[in-house]
């Protein structure tokens, strides 16, 4: 007797379909219109907001910064998260188990809350400030409410919990023995990370910070609260053409240029990494 | 998952004196030094949020921490809409992490184990709503109500079932990734003997296969629940005012007045996600759920 595996898939199928087909195309048809102010569309399709978007040096801008804040924010989350994953992935005490739910709370609280204790931790009078007046570093305080460092300290915040238990299982595919063997054949440390672990963790490593990647090119909350209404990435432009501006147009125009150059960055780090073909993590 | 890689690596831990295995001390230092900044960057903000909450002072701007004088004067003070969309909230994420599985199992099952052409494809497409930026998905999903809503009548945003949709949209693929990850490492000889002994499909999927990828379930549940009750760039344009998600109306709480009594609700919110913890520890176990993404 068989069972008919594939069977399963039709519902799940149909409902991911047309949720995906439906959504995306409507809005890249939106992008087509023209605003005419109050909420209003042109009924001419028309390419004028792209037209307007890549000859307009603000919007191109915005493109750049959100993909700075977003590579800088992935990048210094691995390297503070990396070492997170690893050291409990190798720990074998119970310990481990307190490391991780840590890990797991700071990826269930949302952003926002992290936000604000941000700005208690930066505040004029805060701890931060005490210490670096009291240190006689700064003589004015120092913020990091709309500053780029600031937006990116808020995307580490919201990709770090997330990241780190990415990386812990991708650090558990790495048999142990492998480090072992090395030592025991003369390896030190940093000759193990270099041969040993590098080496097979990359492939995962790589398609887990594209996630992370795409989480910040997609999060408007740290750069708009933390931004100030001065570090206008793609989203928050995105947000407030929809939300205060109601120019329905606009917004999915940029947000179909976010989604583009999102898809591209995806495919052409794939496409490069292609010869890793022992890739194989699992959410991603 | 390590099920053969560990046996095998204390075997050899044994067999090699402790000593070599080793670090030199100056790099085990640096190392736990590195970890715990980490640390401090990741909870800093949720334990300065839960202490400030404590602080008694009546001047809004003034609330510090550590705290000066201790007082529970925000918790008195924190809004009804705050338990309200908490509320959403809470059941919106619990209703998306049931639907999740109820669509991503099924799915996952029919990839692993289905046979026919273009499997990676298929597990591309299932994982696509990954790859969208939530701001563009919030957006689309905003059109895409507007545009039902003007050909049946039927509006959905800022309706339950309007956020319901875009949430699951993007909780789905998660549980279709867990799940698929358990059952490429799970032999499926284990349901063709069960089927051989007379076990009817029903029943091996009972007593066979749901046990072995139970583990992949736990781990894509909680990730839906989590990536529903912490959205904002989705919720943000699915909701409306009166009827709001708990981290959309903290943004909009930040953005309009600053008052401390958020804080307050912020710390509830905290201990609550350590007390699912807790209960997700006690009775699945958190090493299972994560590891075994």
């Amino acid at each position: 007797m068989n069972i008919r595996w594939d069977r399963l898939l039709i519902p799940s199928f149909i409902v991911s379909f047309v949720l995906l087909t439906a959504s995306q195309v409507i809005f890249l048809r939106g992008s087509l219109f023209e605003d005419l102010g109050m909420g209003r569309l042109s009924q001419v399709m028309s390419l004028d907001n792209y037209v307007l978007l890549f000859t307009d040096e603000f919007y191109l801008r915005s493109l750049w910064l959100t993909v700075k804040v977003s590579a800088l924010a992935t990048l210094f989350t691995l390297m503070l998260g990396f070492p997170v994953a690893y050291v409990i992935a190798r720990m074998r005490s119970r310990w481990a188990m307190v490391m991780l739910a840590g890990v797991v709370v700071s990826s269930f609280v949302t952003i926002v809350i992290k936000v604000y204790g941000l700005m208690v931790i930066f505040s004029a009078d805060g701890w931060i400030n005490r210490f670096l007046q009291g240190a006689g570093l700064t003589d004015s305080p120092y913020t990091i409410i709309g500053t780029q460092s600031g937006v990116v300290v808020g995307l580490m915040q919201f990709t770090m919990g997330f990241s780190v238990l990415l990386l812990y299982s991708v650090v558990r595919t790495i048999p142990m023995s492998l480090e072992e063997a090395a030592t025991v054949h003369g390896a030190n440390r940093l000759r193990v990370f270099r041969r040993v672990i590098v080496p097979l963790s990359l492939p995962g490593v790589i398609v887990g910070a594209l996630m992370m990647f795409n989480m910040c090119m997609g999060a408007f909350t740290s750069a708009s609260l933390l931004g100030g209404g001065r570090v206008l990435t793609l989203p928050v432009l995105i947000q407030r053409s929809v939300i205060l501006e109601t120019k329905y147009g606009m917004g999915a125009t940029l947000a179909a240029v976010l989604l583009v150059s999102v898809v591209l960055i995806n495919l052409i780090s794939i496409y490069a990494l292609r010869r890793f073909k022992t890739a194989r993590l699992v959410i991603a | 998952m390590s099920a053969l890689g560990e046996p095998t690596s204390s075997t050899i831990a044994r067999a090699v004196p402790r000593a070599r295995l080793s670090l030199p001390r100056l790099g085990t230092l640096a190392k736990i030094a590195w970890v715990s900044f980490a640390y401090l960057f990741l909870l800093a903000p949720m334990i300065v949020v839960m202490g400030s909450s404590l602080d008694g002072t009546e001047v809004y701007s003034k609330v510090m921490f550590p705290p000066e004088r201790l007082s529970l004067q925000w918790y008195e003070r924190i809004p009804d809409a705050h338990y309200r969309a908490l509320a959403l909230s809470l059941g919106l994420a619990a209703a998306v992490s049931l639907g999740a599985c109820l669509l991503g199992i099924p799915a996952a099952l029919g990839v692993v184990r289905g046979r026919f052409p273009g499997k990676s494809l298929l597990l591309a497409f299932f994982r696509a709503p990954m790859q969208i930026p939530a701001v563009v998905t919030g957006v689309a999903f905003l059109k895409l109500y507007y545009l039902v809503g003007d050909v049946t009548g039927l509006f959905l945003n800022a309706t339950f079932a309007g956020l319901y949709l875009g949430h699951l949209f993007v909780a789905v693929p998660y549980v279709i990734g867990t799940v698929v990850s358990v059952l490429q490492r799970f032999n499926s000889r284990l349901e063709e003997a069960a089927l051989s002994m007379g076990a009817g499909p029903w029943r091996t999927f009972r007593r066979v296969t749901l046990p072995t990828i139970m583990p992949g379930v736990h781990a894509g549940a909680l990730y839906a629940f989590m990536v529903s009750f912490a959205d904002v760039p989705i919720s943000m344009f699915l909701t409306a005012p009166g009827f709001v998600t708990y981290p959309v109306e903290l943004f909009f709480g930040i953005e309009t007045d600053f008052n401390p009594s958020v804080l307050a609700s912020a710390s509830l919110v905290i201990v609550f996600s350590l007390l699912l913890l807790l209960a997700v520890q006690r009775v699945i176990g958190l090493d299972n759920v994560v590891r075994s993404k």
